[in-house]
């Protein structure tokens, strides 16, 4: 078993009344690719928050590498190697594909020169050109973000993340809101990716994260519900309660099924 | 290259021949009066051009920038008639005294977006502004501070100063021209685009490791310098200098110029400047309520043409050349078989 690369401790928060995190600890080693599943409201994305500096817990401790980065700012944790994308597809709408992968490549700097022209950086274009043909963007390198396809804007999302050279990727429900087929092809880039980075996936769709998980956290109300690989969480009583509804609700299911 | 690039190539030439021009072709077409109404126009573009750096590539409206122009426009006053130095130092005082005050608000405003932003830059400037219609002794309150001009540059025998007009509009022009130029490199520059990337979507700016705070802070202080210097050389063009200036009407006309010419486009502050104060030297002879036709264009332009007159042109010349573009694979169609 190889070192941990995320660990949480007795990690907290509350909003208001409302225990979002719940004396949460967590161990993710390294080398596979994670997927935290969990009904809605389990706290997911908080827990994401939480890793990325978006929010700081109001107790316990986030563990990357052997590392306390709890409280951290998120730049600065983006800078440590931990990159995320949002649930919400979001790219810089005003600049160009290149450019999203461009300013994605420099923002780990920690200069950004005032005056010389940000196209005459000849390692980070090559990189952008070479990124552009990874991900398959290289005919609308010079589109404006926000004027592409929602498809085209998840490659995009991809291919900043491939260009940010993460050592944790965070992906928060990456194939939300696409079309079957572009799921499948954004399954294909997420298993690529993970043979040489760590990946921890949030995930509502079970077909994907049956699909690709190596080790799977099932979340509920802000605590640990199970872990295991896929076989034996598919195979969990009080993960098919939380997540298919009691016995009580499967009339309710049924006649959904039929309707 | 595109039709577009051409047309805009051709007519920044012409601009800047007409603007290499004025201190002889204007009075020789209307009358001297226009010239200096052009300075006057120069300098506010540049005030215009330090709300839209905050707003149009950062996003963050700042109804407060008169306070780095007071900034500018005190220290070289003061400097002047207090303090008794010379012109490049008091330049030099206006504009560090601009920027000095932009760091300090700063640190405090650029925490908050959008009308909290906007309402605490407002804070500041009217906290300074009564300071400096109270401290009479210093500012000179609402009489303001009238000096006489030191001289620019001294060589052996001839004296290059204000008190020359064409001088003044050329030290002016080539003042301003180098803001503007400055301002151009920055945004095409490395952090030029870490501006547009935070002003797009700042959450996820920070996810890729920018600095969001320290961004948004070095962007104010940039700012600071613009109306700084905007500042500092109204203060020499009018020889004078007043708190009256410091007011938030006068950021408020600013936003209102940088946002109808067009924010977040070099030129923009520059066209919706010029317009407004054409407007207003044209109609205030006549018509006190010149204000009124301000507004109404305003409402206008913002509900019409939300990218401001420079995005509506701009948008033209798109069509332009996209039409160019289809003309060749259109064409063949309307071949009969």
């Amino acid at each position: 078993m190889s070192a941990p690369i995320l660990e949480t401790r007795s990690l907290t928060k509350r909003f208001g009344g409302l225990t979002a995190v719940d004396n949460l600890s967590l161990s993710l080693e390294g080398g596979k690719l994670h997927a935290i599943i969990g009904p809605n409201g389990a706290g997911k994305t908080t827990l994401f928050n939480l890793v990325s500096g978006l929010l700081r817990p109001d107790s316990g401790k986030v563990i990357f590498r052997g590392r306390d980065i709890t409280g951290l700012p998120a730049h600065e944790i983006s800078r440590l190697g931990i990159k995320r994308t949002l649930q919400v597809k979001s790219v810089f709408s005003s600049l160009s594909v290149a450019e999203n992968l461009w300013i994605t490549y420099a923002g780990s700097k920690r200069f950004l020169h005032p005056f010389r022209n940000a196209e005459s950086d000849r390692a980070a274009r090559d990189r952008v050109a070479q990124t552009l043909e990874q991900i398959g963007l290289t005919a609308l390198a010079h589109r404006a973000a926000g004027v592409l396809s929602y498809g085209d804007v998840a490659l995009l999302e991809i291919g900043m993340a491939l260009i940010s050279e993460p050592q944790l990727l965070l992906l928060d429900e990456p194939t939300c809101g696409m079309s079957p087929a572009e799921t499948e092809r954004a399954v294909t880039k997420i298993r690529e990716m993970a043979r040489t980075i760590d990946i921890v996936i949030i995930e509502h769709d079970m077909a994907v994260v049956f699909g690709i998980a190596d080790a799977i956290t099932v979340l509920a109300q802000g605590a640990i519900l199970a872990v295991g690989n896929v076989n034996e969480i598919s195979q969990n009583e009080r993960v098919r309660e939380a997540y298919l509804g009691r016995p009580e609700d499967e009339d309710y299911v049924e006649e959904a099924a039929h309707a | 290259m595109s039709s577009r690039a051409s047309i805009e190539r051709v007519l920044f030439v012409l601009f800047a021949i007409f603007m290499m021009s004025v201190p002889w072709s204007v009075p020789a077409l209307v009358s001297s009066f226009w010239v200096s109404v052009i300075t006057e126009i120069l300098i506010w573009s540049l005030f215009a051009a330090s709300v839209n750096l905050l707003f149009g590539y950062v996003g963050l409206l700042s109804f407060g920038q008169a306070l780095y122009f007071g900034f500018g426009m005190y220290g070289v006053s003061i400097g002047i008639d207090q303090l008794h130095l010379g012109f490049w130092p008091v330049f030099a005082l206006g504009i560090v005294a601009a920027m000095t005050m932009a760091l300090v608000s700063g640190v405090f405003a650029v925490r908050l977006t959008w009308h909290y932003f906007a309402i605490i830059t407002v804070v500041f400037s009217l906290i300074f502004y009564f300071l400096a219609v109270r401290l009479k002794p210093l500012t000179g309150g609402d009489d303001g501070i009238n000096f006489s001009m030191p001289p620019t540059f001294t060589f052996d025998h001839s004296v290059w100063s204000f008190t020359d007009p064409t001088f003044q509009y050329f030290f002016i022009l080539l003042t301003v021209s180098l803001c503007f130029y400055l301002m151009h490199r920055v945004i095409h520059s490395p952090l030029g685009k870490a501006f547009v990337a935070i002003r797009d979507n700042d959450v996820r700016a920070s996810l890729i490791g920018l600095n969001v705070y320290l961004i948004r802070l070095v962007a104010f202080v940039m700012a600071g310098f613009l109306a700084g210097v905007a500042g500092a050389l109204f203060a020499f063009f009018g020889r004078y200098a007043s708190a009256a200036y410091m007011f938030y009407q006068v950021s408020g006309e600013g936003v209102v110029w940088a946002i109808v010419g067009g924010a977040g486009t070099l030129f923009g502050p520059i066209i919706g400047t010029t317009l407004f104060i054409i407007i207003r030297e044209v109609v205030s002879t006549h018509w006190e309520h010149h204000a009124l036709i301000v507004g109404v264009m305003a409402i206008l332009v913002v509900i019409l043409a939300p990218r401001g007159l420079v995005g509506l042109w701009s948008d033209r010349l798109d069509r332009l050349d996209k039409d160019a573009a289809e003309l060749p694979s259109t064409q063949p169609e309307r071949v009969p078989p």
